[in-house]
């Protein structure tokens, strides 16, 4: 038995590694997994670092910016397995929520909703109120880039027009109720931990912007892919099989009260369901907004590693102007994702080149076509930034 | 004496007690401006209106996501912060990470000037920890002989025994059954109230 130490945050999305760890799928393949849960990306990435974790719950853009050393102390990660597919929802305050309601624009979409926030950020700059706050979870986050997408297709600049800052999860229900930050964008169940609160309403399902955003993968240092490629294998094979027995219907009801347990999420199993099920509550009154792809575990090749994901993920850091652009960090942000990998653990043959269009599925705004570092700089451009 | 007795060192700690004894432990070394940051909302709109040299973040905060924000300048952000250490100092990180603690500190500042800050820090975790060991051993202690007495008295009255036989029939049943005397007195007591 090889024994790993995985860290997680308690999200819905840890579901694959809770399940992996818990339901036999890593002693079936000769591994012992001690799951810490943490409180903290920045300790997740740390504790990687120095190899008091093997393995990880990742934020997606967290790994590729660790890599490229963005901002901090570069520590190179591989990418090869995905836990998931979107997950997260954008909640705002309800008094937003009836300003944006009362510009008259249709809520019911995505573009109504960009354009509602964008009326009402300009009528309140135009009243001389204070600008509106907005929190994601981390600054290298889809949830960042979600929420600076939803702002610019709604005519907002997100660095002039309002306030981005970071609020742990744990706190957003408190920081949304005291009106330090007007809504959020974070992963489940904390959007709807806000609106059982009543202090928040779900504007927008993230499949709502994306219809497949790349969202948690496993982070795992280079120097242990490399030093133990066996383990690693063994490891992609038993997430694979976790992430189909979580996704299947019949398994929902054990993984939700698995979930449920204080020593993971702590949360109410009913919300994790709803969850899981893609169709959380969004506001006062039980009204539903749901998508059943609101949180992709496993079906439709959820979890292969697609380096047009880390392109697009890349292409959000320059757009955010995180980083400069530059041909090699292109090609170093794709190398974090590993399919290579997967496909050998699995048993699979060498894919061919990746599908045509878009492979985040941009619902509105501009979309992303790009295969390849000359398709991102066009699409920068498009974008007006480079 | 400390190479920069001016730096202004943010501490943020949700334990107040282990902030406190930071706090000391850098003024007795010579740091003048050491403030320390209770408060989880705001954090970011505090640190850039204090606009620190040196921020020690403790591991169980999630705030550290919050501060991590500070890599890059923005309006929020006057002078951008990294971490502490660079690539070749990994046993210093380690020692932190194992202490429970990071530091930040704004870019530019040269390592010699904040190594004794870290290394203090860095202590100060240890031993507060150890401290919180010990405390936690007492009182664990404390529990368990209550445990054994509860037990003893149940056996002395339910077999007649005198205190010392009961005490000798629960220590043979655990050298026995090798098992903690403690263990030993539990099952007992949950064995009585089963029966009652």
């Amino acid at each position: 038995m090889r024994r790993l130490a995985i860290g997680f945050i308690p999200l819905t999305d840890a579901a694959t590694l809770i399940a992996c760890a818990e339901r036999g799928f890593a002693t079936a393949e000769g591994l012992e997994i001690d799951l810490h849960r943490e409180v903290s990306w920045a300790n997740i990435r740390d504790r990687l670092n120095v190899g008091l974790l093997d393995g990880a719950h990742m934020l997606a853009p967290q790994a590729i910016a660790s890599s490229l050393g963005l901002g901090h102390v570069r520590v190179p990660l591989v990418a090869a397995f995905a836990l998931n597919l979107n997950g997260g929802a954008i909640t705002v305050a309800p008094e937003l929520h009836a300003a944006m309601g009362a510009t008259g624009e249709d809520l019911a979409t995505g573009e109504g909703t960009a354009r509602a926030l964008g009326a009402v950020v300009r009528q309140r700059a135009a009243a001389g109120q204070e600008q509106l706050t907005f929190s994601s979870v981390y600054p290298f986050s889809t949830h960042t880039y979600a929420l600076r997408h939803l702002m610019e297709a709604g005519g907002i600049d997100p660095d002039r027009d309002v306030r981005l800052v970071v609020v742990p999860p744990s706190y957003t229900v408190e920081n949304l109720r005291s009106g330090l930050i007007h809504g959020f964008c974070v992963g489940s169940p904390w959007n709807s931990v806000a609106v059982e609160a009543g202090v928040g309403r779900i504007a927008l399902l993230g499949t709502e912007l994306f219809a497949r955003a790349p969202e948690k993968v496993l982070g795992v240092h280079a120097r242990f892919a490399n030093a133990e490629p066996d383990v690693l294998r063994r490891l992609i094979r038993a997430l694979e099989a976790a992430a189909r027995w979580s996704e299947a219907p019949e398994n929902r009801g054990d993984l939700v009260r698995l979930l449920a347990e204080p020593r993971f999420l702590g949360v109410r199993a009913d919300i994790i369901e709803r969850t899981l099920t893609g169709r959380p509550d969004v506001g006062p009154g039980g009204t539903a907004r749901t998508d059943p792809d609101f949180l992709v575990l496993h079906r439709g090749g959820a979890t292969r590693p697609d380096p047009r994901h880390a392109l697009w993920i890349y292409a959000q850091m320059v757009r955010a102007g995180q980083v400069g652009y530059a041909a090699d960090a292109v090609q170093e942000a794709q190398a974090v994702y590993r399919p290579d990998l997967y496909d050998a653990a699995l048993g699979l043959a060498a894919r061919p080149a990746a599908a045509e269009g878009d492979p985040v599925g941009t619902r509105f705004g501009e979309a992303f076509d790009a295969g390849d570092s000359d398709s991102v700089v066009a699409y920068l451009a498009r974008l007006g930034r480079r | 004496m400390p190479v920069d007795p001016g730096l202004k060192i943010v501490i943020v700690d949700e334990s107040p007690l282990r902030a406190a004894i930071l706090d000391e432990g850098l003024r007795e070394a010579g740091y003048v401006n050491v403030i320390c940051l209770k408060e989880r909302h705001n954090l970011l709109a505090r640190l850039h209106a204090i606009d620190p040299d040196v921020i020690v973040i403790d591991l169980e905060t999630p705030s550290r996501d919050v501060v991590e924000q500070m890599f890059q300048v923005s309006r929020e952000v006057k002078r951008p912060v990294a971490m502490f250490v660079d690539q070749s100092d990994s046993s210093t990180i380690e020692a932190a990470i194992d202490a429970g603690v990071s530091a930040y500190i704004v870019d530019g500042l040269k390592k010699e000037r904040v190594k004794p800050i870290l290394d203090m820090t860095i202590s100060r975790f240890r031993a507060f920890a150890k401290l919180r060991a010990e405390l936690e051993q007492t009182k664990t202690q404390l529990e368990e002989r209550k445990t054994i007495d509860r037990a003893k008295g149940i056996l002395m009255r339910l077999k007649d025994l005198d205190e010392a036989t009961a005490y000798a029939l629960m220590r043979r049943t655990a050298m026995n059954e090798k098992k903690r005397l403690a263990d030993i007195a539990q099952s007992i007591i949950t064995a009585a109230e089963m029966l009652k």
